[in-house]
């Protein structure tokens, strides 16, 4: 799945430690969401959305190779 | 390069925690050293035959797996609590620890019979935990 999380996060300004404490996660999470290792659950991805006030579908995508659309 | 490649290694090895986490994560190993000191001091009074059987021998045996239930409790509360991806490594380490462990433990019993020098359970028990480190090694490392 890919995301614009990293955008997003740069367009605040704000590094990967205090995106961790807003969401209440440890900043290897963010990063690993980030470099797309690691899909995020969904309440989190719930979380990410509300904490840039966009729906989910503008922040995560599917790609071809994921599952669902396999 | 990105940011995770400018942290120390110690610190990447390690991982980064939220504030929860290293607190229950200090208390369950907390509960792990209660637990091996209480192992230690109940292997020696028992093969020193300082206590031997009775009431007290029952206590002196019984005293590392009350411990060791405090550490299990500590540790699932960790578990329930613990950051995402933090249970995800957590859960792929455990899944390597009990798998090599349990196919070791079956596996090694016919090795025995082939020759191999005789194993206890204390012997996977190692097993189980060495390989719960190598997984906990390649998680950090794969999520990093």
């Amino acid at each position: 799945m890919k995301n614009r999380l990293k955008v997003l996060r740069a367009e605040r300004d704000w590094t990967q430690a205090r995106l961790a404490r807003e969401l209440d996660v440890s900043r290897q999470t963010i990063n690993a969401i980030e470099t797309g290792k690691y899909d995020p659950s969904l309440p989190l991805a719930f979380s990410i959305a509300a904490l840039f006030g966009q729906p989910i579908e503008q922040i995560f995508t599917p790609e071809a190779s994921d599952p669902q659309n396999g | 390069m990105n940011e995770e490649n400018k942290r120390p290694m110690l610190d990447r090895l390690c991982g980064d925690m939220t504030e929860s986490d290293r607190r229950n994560l200090n208390r369950a190993n907390l509960w792990l050293a209660l637990w091996l000191v209480s192992f230690a001091a109940s292997t020696f009074l028992i093969k020193g035959d300082v206590v031997s059987s009775g009431l007290a021998g029952w206590i002196v045996a019984a005293a590392p797996l009350v411990v060791g239930l405090g550490a299990m409790l500590a540790y699932g509360r960790y578990m329930h609590q613990a950051d995402e991806l933090q249970r995800r490594i957590q859960l792929q380490a455990l899944a390597l620890g009990f798998g090599v462990a349990f196919f070791f433990g079956f596996g090694y019993r016919l090795l025995e019979k082939v020759g191999a020098p005789a194993a206890d359970i204390s012997d996977v028990s190692m097993v189980m935990a060495f390989f719960y480190f190598v997984g906990l090694w390649i998680g950090r490392r794969r999520y990093a």
